[in-house]
């Protein structure tokens, strides 16, 4: 019997006041694709932060080839072959795509970088993992999906023996998606072994021979992927039945009445798009990513401007050019990315929930910061938003706490028009539940929400109606009693 | 309600900045006890409070996450036009909201290029130096402006209560006002947000645009105030004056704890920054330090803030890491 790739041995890692890991102890063989799962905070970052040199102090040990080992960075993980490719797509964007991959390890004539070798070197690895684009080429002209290559190219440039994928398909296209699993089982038949972390489960039944799931820093169990379902797997990573996992739990709760109307809206990525939404509806947008469906929602809220086109709210039409025009109308956006979008690292709670209202906390040209304070509290309440504190940072808070935030700050405006753009993005089941939970009350409260999501089970979950978009048009219209994944891929792929 | 309030003025940094003006005071009285005359405080406060005016303008700029480097320029403008004007005969109070109404105009000016021109402020403001301190020659044609009026150096730089000069009070008074505008308007509110993340900002219905031509326009004001006051000290409307005082501005606010990257300040902590440096160079003076060797000391105390602000950013990072996990 083979020694394992990776052996955890109890491992535990103590931060004052919290175990972020108690106690952990597993093995991942050589060659398979090992998912790790639990909800945010379970422990996941700190286990793959202990194994790739981030953190150097911890208890128990981390065997490798069942040698100990303990790096005490991330540079010294790759140099023995263990490499992570990020979540975050760390490039530069300027630089090309071989000096990307060969980045602090360039080859050398005479002291100076050897091209003509980084190129073959790293041209030969691109071709091998079927990469259509040059290595010269400037990493600025690549898609998100090419971008997510270059991080496995440079896992490879090492000659790495051990992988791990942090979330790797949360900006990926569908077909972007395929080609890195393509990648992903031939790396395994190369007997690299691979960690893979997901909040997707549907893709850990795609690509994953087993699962280790952590709770609250705890090992709760490692499973083979063909023993278990779906089910099983939320149950074990929450400890309760999500059965409220994306679906509507309250009756349906659509009106006659129109909120808001959109004509023949044309720009440079998106044409001739005219629908409406109305009072107490979910509105689903689906389609691919790139598929111009966030262009739209900014192109409403006025962030980008359009070139034709009308917008009528409450049948009125208006002119809606700066997002300012769009809060005074009752627009909110929850944008796509809440931290280069949503909200202000540096402020607290209280001042990025009134940022958009802060005119109701204003009297005689001061703000009255009680009131502030007073109106951030009770949407704390209103949603479980936990600490209950209005001075925490928001960076501070977990992803499902941030997006409750923003939810809070269009709120406090009083919008009745609310666009959420990938609303649980990156966060975890727990927390999407509730969100779905919010979403299900505003529109119970008649208001209408427009959601864009690449997430299926969402849309179908929680859509009155979807709008399939296919490179900048309207695919299709699909009423809740025609949804399905298949119907909506169709039209999102154009067929 | 009130303490986390009055906590939050003098977060870490303010704090801190007293302690070390304090330990500077002791210091430098321990070695030479004329350092603690009342004659000598005041003077440590006068020698603030042109720069302190600079620095608590110029913090707007860099709050939203800008700078403005002409602010030298604007302070030699200010001062030539209000000192012909003044010289012309027009009324003082005239001339004082003239030479006010100036400095706005043209930190709104710096503005406009930062935000509608979508130039980087660095290299508008740059310009903008350049073009300020030409106006200023042209406008005298190189010649100060001589015989500015007793009453108008009396009414601004005057002894008011024994010997503390009316600009000591013109500080502490646009120090407030300042104060109160970043912490309780919504434009305060408006340029920390912005600073920290202009598009989560802008996202959130605010027209940063807007916001950012105020806090360079207020910039302005700072420097049209700083004018003034030189101009009644000295007597004589140079052209020339102000050259090279942004330098000392940037430093008082990056003492005071304002985050170069925007986001992040307080005037607070830049009035203390203003008097830190004043307090350390007259006590160089005091104690006969050379003149070179002031140099490195006040280029010293800059390292050293800011290699604080990093240690306390770490912490910072710990801790939320700390809470989070």
């Amino acid at each position: 019997m083979a020694s394992p790739a990776i052996s955890f041995q109890n491992v535990s890692k103590v931060f004052p006041g919290v175990r972020a890991l108690d106690d952990v102890s597993f093995t991942i063989e050589h060659g398979e694709v090992h998912a790790l799962l639990g909800e945010n905070g379970a422990g996941k970052s700190t286990l793959l932060n202990i194994l790739h040199g981030v953190y150097a102090q911890y208890e128990g040990s981390v065997l490798i080839e069942d040698i100990r080992v303990s790096f005490a960075s991330p540079s010294q993980a790759i140099q023995a072959g263990v490499a992570k490719v990020h979540q975050e797509i760390n490039l530069v964007p300027e630089l090309t795509v071989a000096q990307n991959i060969a980045m602090g390890h360039e080859p050398r004539k005479h002291g100076l970088i050897d091209y003509p070798k980084m190129h073959q070197d790293t041209g030969a690895i691109l071709t091998k993992m079927g990469c259509h684009f040059s290595p010269s080429a400037q990493v600025k002209t690549l898609s998100t999906g090419e971008m997510q290559m270059i991080g496995i190219a440079k896992a490879l440039y090492h000659n790495a023996s051990i992988i791990s994928f942090d979330e790797p398909t949360t900006a990926l296209t569908n077909k972007e998606t395929e080609h890195l699993f393509q990648i992903i089982r031939e790396l395994k038949q190369k007997g690299i072994t691979i960690i893979y972390v997901s909040h997707k489960l549907d893709e850990i039944f795609l690509i994953a021979d087993r699962a280790t799931i952590l709770r609250d820093g705890r090992l709760i169990g490692t499973y083979r992927i063909a023993d278990i379902n779906k089910e099983q797997l939320i149950r074990s990573m929450v400890g309760r039945d999500v059965s409220s996992y994306a679906v509507r739990l309250a009756p349906a709760c659509v009106q006659e009445e129109e909120l808001l109307r959109v004509e023949n809206l044309r720009a440079s990525v998106f044409d001739d798009i005219s629908f409406s939404l109305h009072k107490g509806e979910i509105l689903g947008f689906a389609g691919l990513v790139g598929s111009g469906r966030t262009d739209i929602m900014r192109a409403i809220f006025g962030a980008d401007p359009i070139h034709s086109g009308k917008l009528y709210l409450h049948g009125k039409i208006a002119h809606i050019r700066r997002p300012e025009q769009a809060l005074a109308h009752g627009i909110g956006l929850l944008p796509e990315n809440r931290k280069s979008q949503g909200f202000v690292r540096l402020m607290n709670n209280a001042d990025n929930m009134g940022l958009a209202s802060l005119k109701r906390f204003t009297k005689w040209l001061l703000i009255n910061h009680r009131k502030k304070r007073e109106n951030c509290l009770h949407y704390m309440d209103e949603m479980g938003l936990t600490p209950r504190n209005p001075d925490y940072l928001v960076s501070d808070l977990s992803g499902g706490n941030q997006q409750k935030v923003v939810l809070a700050k269009w709120l406090s405006t009083g919008a009745d028009i609310l666009i959420f753009d990938e609303p649980t993005k990156g966060i975890d089941v727990g927390a999407k539940a509730e969100i779905y939970r919010l979403m299900e009350s505003l529109v119970a409260q008649g208001k209408g929400i427009i959601m864009v999501s690449s997430e299926l089970p969402e849309i179908i979950g929680m859509s009155d109606r979807v709008i399939v978009m296919h490179e900048g048009r309207i695919a299709a219209v699909l009423p809740r009693a025609e949804l399905n994944e298949e119907i909506i891929l169709k039209y999102a792929m154009g067929e | 309600m009130k303490s986390i309030h009055v906590g939050r003025i003098f977060k870490n940094r303010s704090s801190s900045l007293v302690v070390v003006l304090l330990l500077l005071v002791v210091v430098f009285s321990v070695i030479n006890p004329i350092y603690l005359s009342v004659y000598n405080l005041v003077d440590i406060i006068e020698q603030a409070t042109i720069n302190g005016l600079l620095a608590i303008g110029i913090t707007f700029a860099i709050i939203t996450g800008g700078i403005d480097l002409s602010i030298g320029s604007t302070m030699a403008v200010v001062i030539v036009t209000t000192g012909l004007m003044l010289v012309n005969g027009i009324d003082i109070w005239v001339c004082i909201l003239a030479g006010v109404a100036l400095g706005f105009a043209m930190g709104a000016i710096n503005g406009f290029m930062v935000t509608k021109m979508m130039l980087q402020p660095f290299i508008a403001t740059l310009g903008s130096m350049s073009i300020f301190r030409g106006i200023a020659y042209i406008l005298t044609g190189g010649w100060p402006v001589l015989r500015i009026p007793k009453t108008f150096r009396t009414l601004v730089d005057g002894d008011i209560i024994a010997s503390i000069p009316s600009s000591i009070f013109l500080l502490f008074a646009f120090a407030l006002i300042c104060h109160i505008i970043l912490r309780h308007t919504r434009q305060g509110t408006y340029f920390l947000a912005a600073g920290g993340n202009e598009e989560a900002t802008r996202l959130s219905g605010v027209n940063t645009d807007r916001s950012r031509l105020y806090a360079y326009g207020l910039c302005g004001v700072g420097a049209a105030l700083a004018g003034l006051v030189m101009l009644a000290r000295l007597g004589t409307g140079e052209p020339t004056a102000g050259l090279g005082y942004e330098t000392n501005a940037i430093a008082a606010a990056a003492i005071g704890g304002t985050s170069m990257a925007g986001g992040r300040g307080s005037m607070v902590g830049t009035v203390l920054g203003a008097l830190t440096l004043s307090a350390l160079k007259v006590g160089l003076v005091v104690l006969g330090v050379d003149a070179f060797w002031q140099y490195i000391a006040m280029g010293s105390i800059i390292v050293v803030a800011a290699y604080f602000e990093v240690i306390q950013s770490k912490l910072e990072k710990r801790m939320s890491r700390l809470r989070k996990a």
